[in-house]
């Protein structure tokens, strides 16, 4: 078995109901979770489907592409956040996902972002677990030109 | 006609003064007892006959610890309402709760922080509440979560930069009538407002609110007992809390509203029991963690659209005492001081009394919403007399 890196240093607290969502990311694939019954794109991920009442969850890989739904540009390193310090200022953006039925994901915006806004097509990269993504592997995304 | 409507009302009100983060002199602890014993001598009620004790978020200040040095005779009713700064009318929802089903007679509404003591505030507030998918993300604190919202409300939903300034115009031009402000020495031009530093784009330094060392109560009894007291009653004609579908903890997933506060169903509900609407409100106290957040309430309270909010939000439109709606008239969460909201309650009181700093002329009907954005939230009609 695999020792997956995010769950040496796991984040307690939220729902925690997205453990698959970062296996499978840890292991190179970008996939969420959609109602084995309903087929609703169930996300954040929960234990139950909560329009149909399933409690089976099929992880489908999708493509990490999509569209900028909105963002934000930090430039302040905050305190749970200070491994990013040197990054300051970076921009956070939560991508809306057209193939997962809209479904959105946050992912930290890389290469040229000086044009960034709302509605610009993104593509999602796979990054391994680090120091400044806490361990977790992550997605960033980069503009598409 | 809801039971609930004019059932209760607050008939005092206690606050110590609002201290810099970090600095107040008196502990968490004492802070809440000073706020509670100045309410009950405000009601000109003793302070030992207080049964019922409500509060919210992290509130650490619980009635065991309070009992002992307010001599209280009888504990009956004590409860927490969920969540942050959203839960703050949802207080006079419980306390209306407790009267109105004999659990309680006088209920103390409450909120004390101090840094010094307890080493909570932002970072502790915070733990235990914020997702994995957040924190590898770089994303920690309410001001970057709420500045996505921002950037969607003004770069999608086109509400301008000038409205943002003119709530931080009007919460400053407040304050500095307010002689219990915070901020009511602090210079504020839109200049100023244009280039402090950037937290999290769209926001600088002064769309945010930053959290003081305070504390304050209110106190709520029954329509009946309030007419015997010796302040003119504020009644609670609605102050409903929750979400629709949609909302929750969704992780940025927020549908249909997104850059608005997620208030609109509970302003609705608001509108419907209190029998009034958006155009009858005289004041408004919006609570405000950040600028935009703040004008997004006023648009699920239907006071404006998103298309409107450049139009509506000016300085002449949100002051006392002849603007369309004064809003924020101590100061607010970013003028006068911030403990979670909590101050926006006794300001809302004044308002109906007469007693503000920045009186409304003859305000009989004085809203306070709760924190915008919060995954559940709730809002408040206060009313004098001849609005029941
Ligand atoms: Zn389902």
């Amino acid at each position: 078995m695999m020792a997956y890196s995010f769950l040496q240093h796991k984040i307690m607290g939220a729902i925690e109901a997205d453990d698959e969502y970062w296996r499978w990311l840890e292991e190179g694939e970008f996939r969420l979770p959609r109602c084995a019954s309903c087929q609703h794109w169930t996300w954040p991920a929960h234990f139950r489907c909560g329009r149909c009442g399933s409690w089976e969850f099929e992880w489908t890989a999708i493509a990490p592409e999509g569209r900028i739904f909105s963002w934000t540009r930090s430039w302040y390193a905050f305190d749970r956040v200070m491994e990013r310090k040197k990054d300051v200022p970076y921009i956070t953006i939560v991508t809306e996902l057209p193939a997962a039925g809209g479904a959105r994901v946050m992912g930290v915006l890389t290469g040229d972002t000086s044009n960034v806004r709302i509605g610009m097509a993104v593509r999602g990269t796979i990054q391994p677990p680090s120091a400044k993504t806490k361990f977790y592997p992550s997605v960033t995304w980069e503009i598409v030109r | 006609m809801s039971k609930f409507r004019g059932a209760a009302a607050v008939v005092g009100i206690g606050q110590t003064p609002y201290y810099k983060r970090g600095t107040s002199p008196d502990p968490e602890l004492k802070l809440a007892l000073r706020a509670i014993t100045a309410a009950a001598e405000d009601a000109g009620i003793d302070v030992r006959d207080i049964d019922g004790f409500v509060s919210y978020a992290s509130e650490r200040s619980d009635p065991a610890k309070l009992m002992p040095a307010l001599g209280t005779r009888n504990l009956r009713f004590a409860s927490l309402a969920w969540f942050h700064g959203g839960a703050l009318p949802a207080t006079l929802n419980l306390a209306t709760g407790a009267i109105l089903s004999g659990q309680a007679e006088i209920v103390a509404v409450y909120r004390s922080m101090a840094e010094s003591s307890s080493q909570r505030l932002r970072v502790v507030v915070a733990q235990n509440d914020t997702s994995s998918q957040y924190l590898v993300n770089g994303l920690e604190s309410p001001a970057q979560i709420l500045a996505l919202r921002a950037q969607r409300l003004m770069e999608h939903d086109g509400v301008p930069r000038s409205a943002l300034w003119a709530t931080v115009q009007a919460s400053y031009h407040h304050a500095r009538n307010n002689p219990h402000a915070y901020g009511r020495n602090t210079e504020m031009t839109e200049e100023i407002y244009e280039n402090a530093r950037l937290i999290s784009e769209p926001y600088r330094l002064f769309d945010c609110s930053r959290e003081n060392d305070g504390a304050a109560c209110v106190l709520v009894v029954s329509a009946e007992r309030a007419r015997d007291l010796r302040q003119k009653p504020a009644y609670i004609l609605s102050a409903p809390m929750g979400t629709m579908e949609g909302g929750g903890a969704l992780e940025e997933n927020w549908r249909p509203y997104y850059g608005t506060a997620g208030h609109k169903e509970l302003a609705a509900r608001m509108w419907a029991e209190a029998g009034y609407g958006p155009q009858d409100v005289d004041v408004a106290q919006v609570y405000m963690n950040m600028t935009s957040m703040g004008i997004g309430s006023m648009i699920d309270h239907g006071f404006f659209t998103t298309e409107e909010a450049g139009d509506f939000c000016r300085f002449e439109n949100l002051i006392a005492p002849s603007g369309k709606l004064p809003i924020n008239t101590s100061g607010g969460d970013l003028g006068e001081g911030f403990i979670h909201g909590m101050g926006l309650i006794p300001e809302a009181v004044r308002q109906i009394r007469g007693t503000s700093v920045n009186q409304v002329p003859g305000a009989k009907l004085s809203l306070v919403t709760g924190g915008p954005g919060d995954i559940v939230s709730s809002t408040g009609l206060l009313g004098s007399e001849e609005t029941l």
